[in-house]
């Protein structure tokens, strides 16, 4: 990636330099902790402040709920760089095991909770085995392959109710949801956080931008992507099986959704995957923008989905975190020497870009 | 006992006339014992003896396509060998796997410079000082201060202090093969194998590259194992040299007696 | 005998499989990417088919020779489709990151796909056509004479851009950009266009399949993915550089496909797909036949 500099920005720069953004960063970066906690408590407020349930504090779940999925997916595919078409299997499989323990089993939530939780990181194991081991683009199509086999299994078997699903009657309120998905995040979003500065995170990374050479450096790549391919289908899973009783209707077309898929990727992406507020951010804006297509256009939603990715990945890969982070760092590598601090015929010998 | 005996022996003779034929002479830190690796039908390396001795430059030539990189890339454990063994501080690890090896003290710096583009220099760094020991305690921990501070005195020490913040893809080609040394200096490998690391560097550059290598290895101990297509670089650089031409090893010595081994001149000239 | 029947209706419908599988290696072997809207190519053949049928009948049932006639036409259709969406969107990706060359062809099916439910409503449909007597009776398996005439078409198909690929001038330029583009370049081929042609070529193949599965089974919007997934699952198996390879995988899936429709039930045939996917996948990744990709 080469940093971004053209004309066109003349303007931009012109009345937000580099070097504020440089310092939006830094500060952030100083203060995360105490953003969170700040954050924490914004989120936590409208419904003590007099949101009702209905069709608000719906839309503001589901916009949590997709900030922990797209969340999640930027584990394994924004920082470790193994893109999953198919997140959203432990989603459903998180989905149908709270649906079918609490409806057939009669067996109270929580519990029902931490089951989805164990089963989808249970299956991620076993998944995880065999597709980890597979690079780039096989890597991707054998997850979206793991995807529609769990859906078709779903179809089939009984216990999940099969075409038709299963309809959840008994389910707790709004308001709960709403604080559910709201705490899985904050605690998903500040675990992301932590391990992001640590060797962890360090690794994974490195995982992403030259496997062969983490490998050669001495690190098992095989365990630290396992874990981050289980850490995201923990979290997935979760919020799967809040999901099926949020929804109170879950079937294998809604539970095992390969568009979802690609919309979770668009927002990590678009708001800047690899890092922590990007994928949030992505979510928050293109939920309510296709939330609002929805009711304005409906049946269009998806037809505006599949263009704004194509728009994102042409134009707009690094998203918006991504955008400004090269933008702010930018004036960074000239104010520190740069190029001026080797012999200057070494420009000459600038290997080009993979 | 024994083993201290020796030692002290060694310190003594080392210092006194080489005696490259004596292999009791101090513990090798690398030994291979007629590595073989075939493709097939083509051998690429056949039964090549190697030893690098600790504390000393050792360089790999030969003709292109003498099985230079794939015996490196036997020791490294990203190829396995068909026959013979390998031996890291008389540990044999043939067979283990490329990260074991790597965590048993092999550094590795690769002919195209590789390192990690979307990071930071200081990330770059403080990676490789950590390397891959699986204790879940060091895992979670956010690194700390001495880790910091040695990357810093290892930037300063190849000039490039200042520059720890910078995307390591903004780097320029000589920059970034700088950095990918001192990565592998934080890592404080037994030995650290280099491959072409004067490819690609202007003259003026490489003089500068000579005394980083000079200096990492009396300051830091760094035993170090090259390959080396640029003979003025490697002449001057090594302790020792050891010349492969169709995978098998065919000379070995001081450069002096290298330069005039009629039997390498043979092998470049295409003549063996 | 039953399992006679379930072999030729396998190999019957496997060469369709083929004849989309082909397009979609030849893709992935020339530009390089891997088309997760192939599929939909196959989908936008049925339903032009089906509405040219529609136009020139009143209504989608006609004669064999009349459905013929659509097939040049649905070709031409859809490989301008194909052409324009690769040196329009494609194009503008090539040489990134393979994720985001998933991502695009990925988000353009969802588009296609989209569009297509709001124009067409997700209802499936099928094309009628009329046969005085619609299947033949050979050693005592039955054979329905459109899913003979489809096999012929879509062997013809797949033999077709073969003979294009090694005979043409274009073809010529197709294989030399896929072994080295800037070779290619070099040489004053076009890349930019070859590309462009192979993917127009590639999706119009898969449109003419798709034109005779909508007179065999039915089609809808969705149908797509599915398409797209065997034919991953085939060009693994033969991998992405052979035809043969390819033409051999096709059937292969076709017939096990049949055999687990016919022995076990219809239910589990994607299962089956999915799972010989996963296994393809970690046991051979380079297929059986093919070269190295990266």
């Amino acid at each position: 990636m080469s940093a971004s500099e053209s004309d066109e920005s003349g303007l931009f720069r012109s009345l937000i330099s580099p070097g504020l953004i440089d310092q939006l960063f830094s500060f952030c970066d100083d203060h995360a902790w105490t953003l969170l906690v700040i954050g924490t408590v914004i989120g936590a407020l409208p419904p003590i402040l007099g949101l009702n349930q209905g069709y608000y504090m719906t839309v503001i779940s589901e916009m949590f709920l997709f900030a922990i999925l797209a969340l999640s997916w930027d584990i394994i595919g924004g920082q470790t760089g193994y893109p999953s078409f198919g997140n959203m299997a432990f989603f459903g499989i998180g989905a149908y095991t709270t649906a079918i323990l609490t409806k057939d089993f009669s067996i109270i939530l929580p519990i029902a909770m931490m089951a989805a939780a164990g089963v989808a990181v249970g299956s991620a194991v076993l998944i995880g085995a065999a597709v980890l081991r597979l690079r780039g683009h096989y890597f991707a199509i054998a997850t979206l392959g793991v995807l529609l086999a769990t859906q078709q299994v779903s179809r089939i078997l009984d216990i999940t109710g099969g075409a038709s699903g299963k309809i959840l009657l008994q389910t707790p309120s709004g308001t709960v949801f709403y604080y559910f998905f709201f705490t899985v995040l904050v605690a998903e979003a500040a675990l992301v956080y932590y391990l992001s500065n640590t060797r962890f995170g360090f690794v994974l990374n490195a995982i992403r931008d030259d496997e062969k050479k983490a490998t050669a450096m001495g690190f098992n790549t095989t365990y630290y992507k396992t874990a981050a391919w289980v850490l995201s289908a923990f979290f997935t899973g979760l919020a799967g099986g809040g999901y099926s009783l949020f929804n109170t209707f879950i079937n294998p077309q809604t539970a095992y959704n390969a568009a979802w898929n690609v919309e979770l990727i668009a927002m990590a992406l678009i708001g800047g995957s690899g890092t922590v507020t990007g994928p949030i951010i992505g979510a928050f804006g293109l939920h309510v923008v296709i939330e609002y297509v929805e009711t304005a256009f409906v049946g269009w939603q998806l037809v505006l989905l599949g263009l704004v990715v194509i728009g994102t990945v042409i134009g707009f890969p690094d998203g918006i975190t991504g955008t400004l982070k090269e933008y702010a760092s930018e004036m960074k590598y000239y104010e520190r020497g740069g190029m001026a601090a080797t012999d200057s015929n070494d420009s000459a010998e600038v290997a080009s870009d993979e | 006992m024994i083993a201290q005996r020796w030692q002290v022996m060694s310190d003594v003779i080392k210092n006194s006339a080489r005696s490259s034929l004596n292999q009791q002479d101090s513990e090798p830190v690398l030994r291979t014992d007629d590595v073989t690796k075939r493709f097939g039908g083509l051998t690429a390396v056949d039964a090549v003896n190697i030893e690098v001795r600790e504390g000393e430059i050792v360089g790999l030539i030969g003709p292109n396509g003498a099985g230079k990189s794939t015996l490196f890339n036997c020791i490294t454990g990203t190829l396995s060998a068909d026959d013979g063994r390998i031996y890291l501080q008389n540990q044999d690890v043939t067979s283990w796997p490329e990260y074991k090896i790597a965590r048993a003290g092999i550094g590795r710096m690769f002919q195209e410079t590789r390192i990690f583009d979307a990071m930071s220099v200081r990330k770059n760094l403080l990676l490789a000082a950590q390397k891959g020991d699986a204790d879940i305690g060091q895992l979670l921990r956010r690194p700390n201060e001495s880790l910091i501070a040695r990357s810093d005195e290892l930037l300063e020490y190849v000039d490039l202090g200042g520059l720890a913040e910078t995307r390591a893809g903004q780097l320029s080609f000589g920059q970034q093969k700088l950095t990918e040394f001192i990565m592998e200096l934080m890592a404080e490998p037994d030995l650290l194998l280099m491959d072409e690391p004067a490819g690609g560097i202007n003259p003026s550059m490489l003089e500068n590259l000579i005394e980083y290598i000079r200096a990492a290895n009396e300051d830091e101990e760094a035993t170090i194992f090259l390959i080396e297509h640029n003979m003025d670089f490697v002449m001057e650089v090594a302790d020792r040299i050891y010349v492969l031409a169709h995978g098998e090893r065919i000379a070995e010595g001081t450069p002096d007696e290298i330069q005039n081994n009629q039997r390498v001149l043979d092998a470049y000239l295409g003549r063996e | 005998m039953a399992i006679t029947q379930f072999v030729v209706n396998g190999l019957l419908v496997g060469a369709l499989f083929t004849a989309v599988a082909v397009g979609f290696a030849l893709i992935w072997g020339v530009v390089d990417i891997i088309n997760l809207a192939h599929g939909e190519m196959v989908m936008l053949g049925g339903y032009s088919s089906y509405w040219i049928l529609n136009f020139l009948t009143g209504d989608a049932e006609g004669s064999v020779t009349l459905f013929l006639v659509t097939i040049p036409l649905v070709i031409g259709i859809v490989f301008v489709i194909g052409y324009a969406l690769q040196r329009i969107l494609v194009a503008r990706v090539i040489g990134t990151d393979i994720f985001l060359t998933l991502l695009v062809t990925f988000g353009i099916s969802i588009a296609i796909q989209q569009l297509a439910i709001q124009a067409w409503s997700a209802n499936p449909r099928a094309i009628q056509i009329l046969f005085t007597d619609p299947s033949l009776s050979v050693a005592g398996i039955v054979i329905p004479k459109m899913k003979l005439i489809s096999f012929i078409g879509a062997i013809g198909l797949t033999v077709a851009l073969y003979v294009f690929l090694q005979r043409t001038r274009t073809g010529r330029a197709i294989r030399a950009v896929s072994q080295n583009p800037e070779a290619a370049a070099l040489v004053g081929i076009d890349v930019e266009h070859t590309r462009a042609v192979t993917f127009g070529i590639s999706s119009a193949i898969a449109s003419g399949a798709g034109a005779f599965i909508a007179t065999i089974l039915n089609i809808q919007p969705q149908m797509g993915l599915i398409y797209t997934l065997k034919s991953f699952v085939i060009v693994v198996f033969g991998g992405v550089g052979s035809i043969p390879g390819v033409f051999i995988g096709g059937l292969m899936l076709g017939t096990v496909e049949e055999l687990t429709a016919g022995l076990v039930s219809s239910q589990w045939t994607l299962a089956v797909s999915f799972s010989l996917l996963i296994v393809l996948l970690i046991v051979k990744p380079t297929g059986l036949f093919g070269e190295e990709t990266a």
